[in-house]
């Protein structure tokens, strides 16, 4: 299981898709915020969280993630997430992630 | 043959601590066999357990103690801390749409633990909090 964090992002149809690698802790949640907030300035309102190949996660990394959905519903932008295992899945909805972001199956069904 | 596997381990009060606990269960859980799925949930139960006693509990020892039992039918992860304790009634439920427009968007671990485990515990003094969780695993 891979454990230390990485990303990589780019642009698709004008949405920032963003892959994680690793351990979504503080550090990862903080990383993947530097990312969004790069873009979200020159004005990507859209983002997609490829989660794959992320097993584990926790509250305080997710809490950036909800920073990001703050940031975007002020924009009328909106975070989708794929790739989500089911225990992933299951934890962003106690929290009610899906309440103010969508899991979608690719990039392709983000219009 | 007494299928019950143990594993009990004093964590110090280091960054990202869990992993090595996260590491202990994998391996109890791959060697009874045990749903990935189940391991998944009890991932999440050990990882905000432990960083909730290292974060919060303003510690006295250099450690926590942190135990596993576990079973083919459930798992019970006991996580002990020696600190200043806390009400666990004075804890605020967090809710997704306050937490959008405050400042402090942390505070999710007791929810999660209570959730996903199917039976959770906590006794806390003045001289530190432990708490119980129950997940089944079938």
């Amino acid at each position: 299981m891979r454990l230390d964090f990485n990303l990589t992002s780019n642009i698709e149809n004008n949405v920032l898709v963003i892959k994680t690698e690793g351990y979504i802790n503080n550090d990862g949640g903080e990383k993947i915020s530097k990312e969004f907030e790069e873009h979200f300035t020159k004005g990507i309102n859209k983002v997609l969280i490829d989660i794959k190949s992320s097993k584990v996660i926790n509250s305080i990394g997710i809490s950036y993630l909800i920073e990001i959905i703050e940031k975007l519903n002020e924009k009328n932008g909106s975070l989708y997430f794929c790739n989500m295992d089911s225990t992933i899945e299951k934890t962003f909805n106690i929290m009610g992630l899906f309440q103010f972001a969508k899991k979608v199956d690719s990039v392709n069904e983000i219009e | 043959m007494d299928k019950r596997i143990k594993l009990e381990i004093k964590l110090p009060l280091v960054k990202d601590i869990e992993l090595v606990a996260i590491e202990g269960l994998e391996l109890m859980g791959r060697h009874l066999q045990i749903a990935e799925e189940k391991i998944g949930e009890a991932r999440i139960l050990i990882t905000e357990g432990i960083i909730n006693a290292i974060e919060h509990s303003e510690n006295t020892t250099p450690f926590i103690d942190v135990h596993f039992i576990m079973n083919i039918d459930a798992l019970v992860i006991i996580i002990t801390d020696y600190g200043k304790g806390f009400d666990p009634s004075s804890v605020e439920n967090p809710e997704i749409d306050k937490k959008l427009s405050s400042n402090y968007k942390r505070g999710w671990g007791l929810k999660l633990m209570r959730e996903m485990s199917d039976e959770f515990k906590i006794d806390s003094s003045e001289k530190g909090t432990k708490i119980t969780i129950t997940k089944n695993l079938r």
